[in-house]
């Protein structure tokens, strides 16, 4: 199945061919890689310069982090907010999900484009129209209002991971469990969710850290009070970049990190 | 999933339940607001259309959504340019191998905008690494301006939108029958040829994909030009933010967000076409 070029014996000009579209592959690999690894080493610098590398290392950035600023406060607000639409969006988007996925019926395909529009429009735009909306019922500035509008946000991606997952839970199971006694509850409660464990899992990871890194839709809905840490980040590199962003960026890289291995390893089975 | 259904008929009954969450949800914070949108977009205290005509005869409009075409293509080609070679590479992969690798590709994907935006400032900025190194090489007449301009906002959106161009290009690589490759080989074509005769148009369904996206993405960014583009990089996005918050002109602010939602509209249902030509999910 893999081509196997070297089965045929490799030309001259093929080995240069493959030799410098690899080269060429492993720059782009390393300018993909290259912002997550420069903010690890600028994250130890100190407070005066965002210089690369940094010419002493020290804790002092993530002291200030932790301690010494309002950055922790955003950082709860921003992890309330995106537990609390992570679980929204895990429980309504398992529902859908399993709606899709062992049901048929009519306009099916239409719905399953409606449940991903939220991706496809531009995010500005949503982030605008939720405003007006908000603006006119007076509850802009709210961290519900927050919650339900990264609910929205986060949703489609979790229906597409629990999909995924339900496709591999065979149906027959939770037939036999039926046809055993079992009440719609408990087959839910004891054969669906426990197989469709990793994919809730993820769903939830993924819905969690959408959230956490969402900042235009907060932009415009949340105000001083209830400031998620991307809208901190954003106005902190928009009018002086503080060099404590570097100790918040190491931070979110690992947990970037954690759900692209969480998605890596999801593809596999598929 | 036909015979779960046929195997419960009147089941059908759960439906509204299940379905019920999902799309109150949908209805309220995404129609709803979509609706607001369109409505703003048409009054300012009565029905009028006058958002619309002085936007159409603003020159600041006109040449911001220019500028918007501008950024997005030249990021979408850039993206192309660099998510190819990375696309071919990953398909000649073993696949563990390949799997290892798509964790990089993954990586940006993942990563917070805020994260890179913060990490190009250091690379880019002057005092940054590109340019500690020009000076190193050149002395100062090696300062290259790399941040808050068009170079900067290119940079960071290819940056965010490579990996929407691996993956579909991934999929046609990996649907093309290798022994095609291998007939070609045998009547004597050489790499190159064989690249850009059989590799390279049998892929372009997955190109084409890949670059809708990418413009359907890059036409609606905010983040990337506001904190590493320059004031002739303000992009739509940016431009509604300023009517909405700096000016309270919600009218305006609306009228530019249909003409964006147009415009994605157009380049979605584009892209539905071609995949569904191609029948590549």
């Amino acid at each position: 199945m893999t081509t196997s070029d070297e089965q045929l014996g490799l030309t001259p000009g093929a080995r240069i061919w493959r030799r410098a579209h690899s080269t060429f592959a492993a720059c782009v690999y390393f300018f993909l890689l290259m912002p997550s690894l420069i903010v690890v080493p600028m994250s130890f610098g100190d407070k005066r310069e965002i210089m690369f590398p940094p010419a002493n290392f020290s804790l002092t950035l993530y002291q200030e982090y932790f301690f010494a600023s309002t950055w922790m406060a955003t950082t709860l607000q921003s992890l309330k907010v995106a537990l609390a639409s992570a679980a929204i969006s895990l429980v309504v988007g398992f529902l859908a999900a399993y709606a899709l996925v062992r049901y048929d019926f009519p306009g099916k395909r239409l719905l399953n484009l409606l449940l991903l529009s939220p991706i496809l429009v531009p995010v500005i735009i949503v982030a605008l129209g939720t405003y007006l909306y908000f603006s006119s019922l007076g509850i802009t500035g709210t961290t519900a209002a927050l919650v339900v509008a990264h609910s929205v946000h986060t949703v489609p991606f979790v229906i597409v991971t629990l999909m995924a997952g339900l496709r591999h839970v065979d149906p027959n199971l939770e037939r036999v469990a039926e046809l055993m006694g079992a009440s719609r509850m408990t087959v839910l409660r004891r054969v669906t969710l426990p197989l469709l464990k990793p994919a809730l899992f993820a769903g939830a990871m993924f819905a969690f850290l959408i959230s956490f890194d969402e900042v235009v839709l907060s932009w415009f809905i949340s105000n001083t009070l209830t400031q998620t840490l991307p809208v901190k980040m954003y106005s902190s590199i928009q009018w002086e970049v503080s060099p404590v962003i570097a100790a918040v960026s190491t931070i979110l890289t690992v947990l970037s990190l954690v759900a692209c291995l969480i998605s890596a390893a999801m593809q596999k089975p598929s | 999933m036909a015979t779960a259904a046929l195997a419960r008929p009147g089941s059908r009954s759960d439906l509204p339940i299940l379905l019920a969450p999902v799309s109150a949800l949908l209805v309220l914070v995404f129609f709803v607001p979509l609706c607001f949108v369109l409505f703003y977009s048409v009054y300012d205290g009565g029905f009028t259309t006058k958002a619309f005509v002085s936007l159409a005869k603003s020159g600041l409009f006109i040449r911001v959504l220019g500028t918007s075409f501008d950024i997005a293509l030249s990021a979408t080609l850039f993206s192309i340019l660099l998510g190819y070679p990375i696309a071919l590479h990953l398909s000649r992969q073993p696949p563990r191998r390949r799997a290892l690798l798509l964790i990089l590709v993954l990586l940006p994907f993942w990563t917070s905008i805020l994260v890179k935006s913060f990490a190009f400032y250091v690379i880019l900025g002057n005092q940054g690494i590109i340019n500690q190194a020009l000076r190193l090489a050149f002395g100062d007449a090696g300062t290259l301006k790399l941040l808050f301009n068009r170079v900067g906002v290119i940079v960071g959106m290819a940056h965010f939108l490579i990996p929407f161009v691996v993956f579909p290009v991934l999929a046609s690589l990996l649907a093309q029958n290798p022994e095609l490759r291998r007939a070609a080989q045998i009547m004597g074509a050489g790499p190159v040829r064989i690249f850009l005769r059989i590799t390279l148009p049998l892929s372009m369904p997955g190109v084409v994909a890949g670059g809708l996206m990418s413009m359907v993405i890059s036409l609606g960014v905010f983040v990337t030009p506001a904190l590493l583009g320059g004031k002739s990089d303000i992009m739509m996005a940016n431009l509604i933010d300023f009517y909405t918050r700096d000016t309270l002109d919600w009218n305006t602010a609306a009228a530019i967000a249909v003409i964006l939602l147009s415009l994605s509209a157009v380049l979605i249902a584009l892209l539905s076409w071609v995949r569904r030509d191609e029948g590549v999910a």
